[in-house]
């Protein structure tokens, strides 16, 4: 196929008006593990599955849902240090502006600034795409909202969200499962049965996590033993 | 001339030629700029629980009194805050900027803020300002090792005392501190101590005035008193008012919008071809 002469290159565009780079980027995003986001009336929930490559691993040791500020939360799907580069960009970019203007960053700012630091690495000599897709999760004056990032920059607000291994299952789910009237605890139980529509093995509070924001406006982790109570609520 | 005397070093470090003019200039009878007093008490003290810290409220610009009640006890950690003496501007910048690391650090290591962090990011600031950066601080807070309070001097170097004062009122203070500090004093022993330290810095010194402010940190709790005591109240106002007497009569109102509004109507096949 004429694409393949130009897919080593990132800053080339292939015949067909693509930059096969990032086509790959989003196969690496594809691959890796189920993440989804939905957003409530009241707040916002998003969950991954946790799959470590050793029951050796320490799973205390692994989080995969970081905050970026204390109103707004990320997960990903794809290479995790990737996401970590990310992340620390972030965080220091929502500092940076709280310095210049003594306003906690509102969620759309933030997700514009973490999209321009990807589309950067799209456009420049001697880099690669991030292999990761964002869902950033917060909660300001405009209420709740849900943003997925991918790694072309661009970046969509969504009422509800798969990404990686099992997208298009969960989405069909998602899509028949989600009403606009929503509210956060639904939301958190609608979330662990889509995880559990792909899920292979036990689903337990060790091999996933999620994380809330309510209308505190406060992002938290859930601990393994919140993520019981609402596993036992499930079943 | 030899090669060692006037050479700048490769990359970096500090380049003394304005030192060698700076000479020159005062040797031929160039008065060099003098000190700016920092008007200020600021204190601080560790008692049984934790770290209480004190300041005055007076800002001053020369011999004026710029601002009645400024906050001079500022935010570093949720755990650790810092008074501030010098210029205000330099103060609140820096304090501002560190405390702003602190934060960053806080995410990337998911641990509390440690005193001595916050120590050494403002003096290695501080010292590669070589003292340009005019501010005299007192920090203090309690972390996993335990309550801590530092002095903080413009040129970058530190001290870990029990009790420490700072500003051109820390003699008075110091001189309240020196007589009634011991150890182990309990949270409202600790206060009035403070509180004491602080009057003393106000009707003693020129520089401090106005009210007290009082910040007491202990584990996992902090306590902001702002204006804990209001020593200076303003108790001769005029009853009467002060009323002005009406000179011109209004005869006639008329009210002329700068801007008129326009009404744009659209007409559907306008810009058609």
């Amino acid at each position: 196929m004429g694409d393949s002469q130009y897919s080593f290159s990132l800053t080339t565009f292939s015949p067909s008006g693509k930059l096969v780079q990032i086509e790959h980027a989003l196969t690496a995003v594809g691959s890796g593990q189920t993440s989804l986001g939905i957003k409530a009336s009241n707040g916002v929930v998003i969950a991954t599955e946790k799959k470590l490559p050793s029951i050796l691993v320490d799973e205390t040791s692994v989080q995969k849902i970081q905050s970026l500020t204390p109103n707004i939360g990320v997960v990903y799907s794809g290479m995790g240090p990737d996401s970590r580069v990310l992340i620390r960009k972030s965080r220091k970019q929502a500092e940076q502006y709280y310095r210049l203007y003594k306003e906690p960053i509102p969620v759309t700012q933030l997700v514009r600034e973490t999209a321009t630091v990807m589309q950067e690495f799209t456009q420049s000599g001697g880099v690669r795409p991030f292999g990761v897709s964002l869902l950033v999760a917060g909660f300001d004056d405009k209420g709740p909202q849900l943003y997925q990032v991918d790694p072309s920059g661009s970046y969509f607000s969504w009422k509800a969200s798969a990404m990686g291994k099992n997208v298009s299952n969960a989405k069909t789910f998602l899509e028949k499962r989600y009403t606009d009237d929503m509210e956060l605890d639904d939301a958190v139980h609608t979330a662990i049965l889509t995880l559990k529509e792909g899920f292979e093995g036990q689903i337990s509070s060790k091999n996933i996590e999620i994380g809330v924001i309510g209308s505190d406006k406060i992002f938290k982790v859930l601990t393994p033993s919140e993520i019981d109570d609402y596993l036992q609520e499930v079943e | 001339m030899s090669e060692l005397a006037g050479t700048i070093p490769g990359k970096g470090g500090f380049s003394f030629d304005l030192c060698k003019r700076n000479d020159m200039l005062a040797s031929k009878g160039l008065k060099p700029p003098s000190f700016l007093k920092t008007g200020t008490t600021i204190v601080g003290l560790i008692f049984q629980d934790g770290v209480i810290l004190g300041a005055d409220t007076r800002a001053t610009e020369g011999p004026i009194v710029a601002d009645k009640n400024c906050e001079k006890i500022h935010y570093m950690a949720p755990n650790i805050y810092c008074c501030g003496a010098g210029t205000a501007a330099d103060t609140e910048a820096v304090t501002d900027m560190v405390s702003s690391q602190l934060k960053l650090h806080r995410y990337h290591t998911g641990r509390e803020s440690r005193v001595v962090t916050a120590l050494t990011l403002l003096k290695s600031h501080l010292f590669s300002y070589q003292g340009h950066v005019s501010a005299a601080l007192v920090l203090g807070g309690v972390d996993v090792t335990g309550p801590h309070l530092h002095t903080i001097y413009p040129h970058g170097s530190t001290d870990t005392l029990p009790f420490a004062t700072m500003g051109s009122g820390s003699l008075a203070a110091m001189a309240i501190f020196e007589s009634k500090y011991c150890e182990g004093l309990t949270r409202d022993e600790g206060v009035k101590l403070v509180a004491e330290a602080i009057c003393s810095g106000i009707f003693n010194d020129l520089g401090s005035g106005s009210n007290v402010d009082i910040c007491v940190i202990t584990k996992g709790k902090q306590e902001y008193l702002r204006n804990y005591l209001l020593p200076n109240p303003r108790t001769y106002v005029s009853e009467k008012g002060y009323t002005f007497s009406k000179k011109t009569e209004v005869l006639f109102t008329k009210i002329t919008p700068l801007r008129e509004l326009v009404e744009v109507i659209e007409v559907g096949d306008a810009m058609e071809e």
